[in-house]
């Protein structure tokens, strides 16, 4: 294991910057075990109090530089979900996502997993009623839901929010004012996909959330821009495919990084993506921690 | 995704239809398809030929399936998956509908010159397709209307298993849950290689729907895994 991919966030310590993103193979303890192995911390699925059925399909569609999905966070409900992460063998830190609509039940929901090294609240889903982005587009409450749910628990609490709100930085403040112990930024971007021989949308909710590599530049941006004004952790999240998109995250601030839409290249990615920044360290002689935010220099 | 038409719908009884589609996909035995019945839903199958699949209906989408007209228009993703790996001399064991990626295999490992034999069992007759496109076969029916009376199990355990270099399995659950334990016995499972079946969103890997105990999904680390993998 190497010492110069170490990262702490928020007083988790990760053997590595590369977390699992919330929503991918996340709804098992088999498969969060399995990617745990070598990643620096996995995010649950997203959870609720009760269970949610989901979009029908076509609920997930592959376009050529990226994803499209409206799922529709799609979950058996805290209990059952809960009892489910019993199985998680805690080879790295466990992130448990959390969606609902009101500060408190945010705050219950933490209750359920006790076993949690961190809570992750889902303030930026694009394609759910009432839930994500619902909440998230408004400072106000994110702020309170961040307060209310720091209440509620001990462990680290983590905003994922949206780019498709007026202002990113302006939420990622709310969620800092009110207590929050880092943001996760970005969520995926609303988009949709129409079948011009059929003639219609593909996905059955007609729009959804678009991650992948197309969605980079955005996701940089936005991390650039908090990074400007925040002092709390960022986590980068959008389009991270290769180990170059990892240091270019961390250079424009983000301490750690998400992958999400990448294992749709391989389950071994963590493993691949964790040699290759051992190999660029080599070469520089720097630890991953040291070159946060480092673009930033004027 | 990309559409497709269809060519000819070829139907077995009510239930059972293959769908043929305008176009070929390169692709190989053991892969699936994501199809989408645009008015329904989208549901994973397994390719029974490169142009086409064998569906049987047991819920809303299937049944519409099943029920289309040549001419229709479908969306297909995909071929997905690991295909099945060939061998020269094979045994190929099928459960109900879990015949249908098995004659996409039969006849390409017969393209390519092997010999394989076929020990194929279902309910009952009018829940048997392609029993006449198999030339070395065992047929097995659990009222006895056609074939032997009995099982898949019962068939598999008068075989000398030890013959073959690869053994193929597709099924329901429960009948290569009990497989596995009959090549665990006869130290087979290395050589055996099972078609999985799961509720799918994604169909590429990505959303988790399709994990196993195992940790791996069905739709990209599968469908097809070694009898030693899920033991």
């Amino acid at each position: 294991m190497s010492e110069a991919l170490r990262v702490r966030v928020a007083g988790i310590e990760m053997r590595n910057p590369l977390m699992l993103a919330s929503g991918i193979m996340g709804s098992f303890s088999s498969s969060l075990n399995r990617l745990s192995e070598h990643a620096g911390a996995v995010v649950t699925k997203s959870v609720g109090l009760a269970p949610v059925e989901g979009y029908r399909n076509p609920a997930v569609i592959n376009y050529s530089h990226g994803l499209i999905n409206a799922v529709g966070l799609a979950s058996p409900g805290a209990e059952a979900f809960s009892e489910e992460l019993r199985g998680y063998a805690f080879y790295s830190p466990l992130i448990v996502s959390l969606f609902a609509s009101t500060p408190e039940e945010f705050a219950d929901l933490t209750t359920h997993f006790e076993f949690a090294d961190g809570f992750e609240l889902n303030l930026s889903c694009p394609h759910a009623k009432n839930v994500g982005l619902s909440v998230g587009s408004d400072p106000e409450l994110v702020k309170e839901v961040v307060r209310v749910t720091k209440r509620a628990t001990d462990k680290p609490v983590f905003a994922k929010i949206s780019p498709n709100v007026r202002d990113i930085v302006e939420i990622g403040k709310a969620a800092e004012d009110g207590g929050a112990d880092g943001v996760v930024a970005i969520n995926t971007l609303k988009g949709m996909k129409i079948d011009i021989f059929a003639k219609r949308p593909i996905l059955s909710n007609i729009s959804g959330g678009v991650s992948g590599e197309g969605i980079k530049p955005v996701a940089v941006k936005c991390v650039w821009d908090l990074y400007e004004e925040l002092s709390i952790p960022i986590i980068g999240s959008g389009g991270v495919t290769s180990w170059k998109d990892v240091i270019e995250f961390m250079l424009a601030g983000a301490m750690a990084v998400q992958l999400g839409s990448a294992l749709f290249y391989s389950n071994r990615i963590f493993y691949s993506l964790k040699e290759s920044l051992i190999a660029y360290t080599r070469m520089t002689g720097e630890r991953l921690e040291d070159i946060v935010g480092m673009a930033h220099r004027t | 995704m990309f559409t497709v038409r269809v060519k000819e719908v070829i139907r077995y009884g009510r239930n059972i239809a293959t769908v043929k589609f305008s176009s070929r996909f390169r692709s190989y035995p053991g892969q699936f398809i994501m199809l989408s019945h645009f008015e329904h839903e989208e549901v994973p199958l397994s390719l029974s030929s490169p142009d086409g699949v064998t569906v049987k209906a047991v819920g809303e989408t299937t049944r519409a399936l099943v029920n289309v007209r040549e001419g229709d228009i479908l969306g297909v993703r995909g071929p997905f998956g690991n295909p099945f790996s060939p061998s020269k001399n094979a045994l190929i064991i099928a459960g109900g509908i879990g015949i249908a990626p098995m004659l996409f295999l039969y006849n390409s490992l017969r393209g390519f010159g092997a010999s394989v034999r076929v020990i194929y069992g279902a309910k009952s007759k009018d829940e048997m397709v392609f029993h006449d496109r198999f030339e070395n076969a065992v047929f097995l029916t659990e009222d006895g209307s056609y074939g032997a009376q009995g099982t898949v199990i019962d068939g598999v355990k008068r075989e000398n298993l030890d013959r073959y270099e690869k053994i193929y399995v597709c099924g329901p659950e429960g009948m290569m849950s009990e497989l596995l334990e009959v090549f665990e016995r006869k130290s087979v499972l290395e050589k055996s290689e099972f078609s999985l079946e799961r509720y799918m969103r994604c169909g590429i890997g990505v959303c988790g729907s399709c994990v196993i105990d195992n940790g791996l999904r069905v739709c990209a680390d599968g469908p097809i895994f070694k009898g030693s993998e899920l033991f």
